[in-house]
């Protein structure tokens, strides 16, 4: 495949990119609803599927896959509200058992032995999960972070639409001419 | 518009036509046959949606097949690449909304009208040894004055390119106003020596018809319109055809069989309606506008020991010469927001490729166009921009890096030919059935090599492009095993003049049954480069027209 693959070289510290980004606008109050969010998890907000130490384990999942730093990441934008919506649906109760089966597999490994993900560190999760990357519970547990991340609010997750900003995608849902730099400097060219 | 009092006949009171399926052609058929005086009835298997239904539902439309449903609703398919294979069950192999509208209330709405070549690319071209490639029965001359309609009726955005087939009438609405992701394009073909123009679309760039301007959302290719911007037959002809008094439109209805008489005429159709009730409605005429899946599956399980072969089908012709189009695609990063999850997909295109050099060595062509490579979905975009690009999949460094690929990304598309062959097909599926005990629709499919060559040619092009275009991380993909699956479903009924190798004759008028009617993407001869709809509203206003005028002359 004759494509250049000069991995990386176009980030820009992650830092400028936010600083320069409408994300950074608005984080008081992107960080303000994650303190809610966090207060309802510590008071133990009701799962309909889920035990607590069920949604620990996939609460630390999902902040490994889009992590809490600077900005909200999977904690802040309830994944683990969608997670505990789509899986009370009864079609996915196959889905559910597979989902419960990988978590009770991921306790068996070391360093967990019988512990629970959550109480690892995060350097542990990371490893843990770095060495389960290829399994398709890893799978499944990025496709449900990305997707509670950035589906409609009204399944639960993309909270504030904390995902939105995190990707940089304006929820506008109008917009006019020009749409971005390349368009704009087009149409002052007169091209 | 002021709705009509909308007319109940009774299922065993003969109407005049029963339209089976009212998606691109079946709405424009229904307003051509009811504005006529036809009485009609209009059966749709989906709900009457309506643009407050519409929302940016990612996951409910895209993961969760709500508006184009799949197993989890009762209607699995199954695909095999070979006939020699057993076909497993598989979602979205054949891709198309349930919804009165069908696939145009979901469609990107690209415009291209096909070309004077592509009707009469056969016998220019020469035969290619293995295929049914074939000559149309009828020219581009006799279908400009249906582009036309399409033009002006349903709505079509655009302006008039150096490439372009000859028109008797501009567009009604000027182009929609340039993205950077086809700035990124133009720019790139201009320095290249090619010729990019603005792309014609099914959306409106102002008011038309009553009907308000594009909000650029955003949410076209597999969304509906919230503010009935879209041209599709739910929000243009559908309306008409209510408004004439003449049309009944049933939703929620399921058809399972056409029947006919000892005389070899169709008598009914018979549906199971919203509360799964076995109905048959009687008509003098039927015209069945399912699409190329559905269509020809109805067509086998039409069979009878006068039709054992299925109905209309002494040709042996009917699910065959199924064609996708072939697809290619390259995305890369730009140093400046360019923003391409903004407006319509596209709004350039390059035509320079639609006919590729013979010497090459194999046949194809096609058209290019800049897009952003996840429809502008952010789902879709975390889900597989990363691996794409091969950077981190999880992680801080993947959250960072998301952040900046959404905004930074322009993709380059390819939009290509499929030959047209009997072994891709639509069979019914021997074990599988959908909910209401249907045989499952069986496709199968593997891409002429030809077809390949063409995809693979049209990725190396636009890699070259990107590259021109200055983009940094270009990666790219096309089928090179051949395509499992799509949203243009061509060719299984096609047209011709001889019906031992066609299934319609050059008015859509089944070969074998003289009251039966078959008109949608099953009734191209040859694939175009891509962008079918078009074409099939325009064949959809001739063959209502024609059949209007039988109907008339009592030739039905």
């Amino acid at each position: 495949m004759s494509v250049s693959r000069s991995r990386r070289c176009f980030l820009k510290d992650s830092a400028a990119v936010a600083k320069g980004s409408f994300l950074a606008l608005s984080l008081p109050v992107i960080l303000s609803a994650c303190q809610r969010s966090q207060r309802a998890l510590e008071q133990g907000a009701d799962f309909r599927v889920f035990d607590a130490a069920e949604a620990a384990d996939l609460i630390a999942i999902a902040a490994r896959i889009i992590p809490t730093d600077e900005t909200p990441g999977a904690t802040e934008a309830g994944v683990i509200y969608f997670l505990d919506n789509i899986f009370a649906e009864p079609r996915r109760a196959s889905q559910l058992a597979l989902l419960r089966e990988g978590l009770v597999a991921l306790r068996g490994q070391s360093p967990l032995g019988g512990r629970y993900f959550h109480e690892l560190t995060d350097a542990q999760q990371d490893q843990l999960l770095h060495d389960n990357a290829q399994t398709s519970f890893f799978a499944t547990m990025r496709y449900l972070t990305i997707a509670g991340t950035f589906s409609l609010p009204r399944y639960g997750g993309n909270r504030d639409k904390v995902g939105y900003q995190l990707i940089g995608y304006e929820d506008r849902g109008a917009w006019s001419a020009p749409y971005g730099f390349y368009d704009a400097d087009y149409a002052e060219r007169g091209e | 518009m002021a709705e009509a009092v909308f007319p109940s006949f009774p299922t065993r009171h003969e109407v005049d036509f029963v339209i089976v399926g009212s998606g691109a052609a079946g709405g424009v058929m229904a307003k051509e046959l009811s504005v006529a005086g036809y009485s009609v009835v209009l059966l749709e298997q989906g709900p009457h949606l309506k643009a407050a239904d519409f929302l940016h539902d990612e996951w409910g439309y895209d993961h969760n097949l709500e508006l184009t449903w799949g197993r989890s609703q009762g209607y699995p398919q199954t695909f095999r690449k070979f006939e020699s294979d057993v076909a497993e069950e598989r979602e979205m192999v054949c891709g198309y909304a349930h919804n009165v509208g069908g696939s145009s209330m979901h469609y990107s709405g690209n415009f291209w009208r096909f070309r004077p070549i592509d009707f009469v690319e056969a016998s220019v071209r020469g035969p290619i040894a293995g295929t049914n490639f074939s000559d149309w029965p009828i020219t581009y001359a006799e279908l400009e004055h249906y582009y036309t309609k399409v033009d002006w009726e349903v709505g079509v955005s655009g302006l008039q390119g150096p490439w372009d087939p000859p028109r008797t009438r501009e567009y009604p609405c000027p182009p929609m106003p340039i993205k950077g992701s086809d700035v990124l394009l133009e720019r790139a073909a201009k320095a290249m020596g090619l010729n990019p123009y603005p792309a014609p679309v099914a959306i409106l760039s102002q008011p038309h018809n009553g009907r308000p301007g594009c909000i650029h959302c955003g949410f076209c290719n597999g969304y509906g319109c919230e503010v009935n911007a879209k041209s599709s037959s739910l929000v243009t002809v559908i309306p008409v055809a209510l408004a004439s008094g003449n049309c009944e439109l049933r939703t929620h209805c399921t058809v399972h069989r056409v029947n006919t008489n000892e005389r070899g005429r169709a008598t009914e159709v018979v549906y199971w309606d919203v509360d799964g009730v076995e109905q048959a409605q009687r008509a003098k005429a039927v015209v069945l506008c399912a699409n190329g899946s559905e269509t020809p599956r109805l067509l086998l399980m039409s069979e009878s020991a006068k039709h054992p072969d299925g109905l209309a089908n002494s040709s042996g012709m009917v699910g065959k010469n199924l064609m996708f189009n072939g697809y290619s695609t390259v995305m890369g990063l730009f140093d400046e927001p360019v923003n391409a999850y903004k407006s319509v997909p596209a709004t350039r295109v390059v035509h320079d490729f639609y006919e590729l050099d013979p010497s090459l060595g194999f046949y194809g062509g096609g058209g290019i166009d800049g897009r952003h490579p996840s429809r502008g979905a952010p789902m879709g975009f975390a889900l597989t921009a990363a691996p794409a690009f091969g950077t981190p999949t999880w992680g801080s460094e993947f959250k960072a890096d998301l952040a900046y690929q959404f905004s930074h990304v322009a993709a380059f598309d390819g939009h290509t030919t499929s030959l047209p062959l009997s072994t891709n097909n639509i069979t019914l599926d021997p074990t599988v059935k959908d909910k209401f005990g249907r045989p499952a629709i069986r496709t199968t499919y593997m891409d002429h090599p030809d077809d390949i060559e063409t995809m693979r040619w049209f990725y190396e092009k636009t890699v070259e492009m990107m590259e021109v275009a200055g983009a940094s991380n270009i990666v790219g993909h096309y089928e090179r095993d051949g395509q499992e699956g799509n949203v243009h479903l061509l060719g299984t009924c096609r047209m011709g003049n001889d019906p031992d190798s066609s299934v319609v004759d050059a008015t859509n008028r089944a070969h074998d049954v003289p009251n039966l009617f078959m008109c949608d993407g099953s009734s191209l001869v040859t694939s175009g480069r891509g962008q079918p709809t078009m074409t099939i509203m325009a064949l959809a206003f001739r063959a209502g027209e024609l059949i209007s005028q039988a109907a008339r002359r009592n030739e039905i």
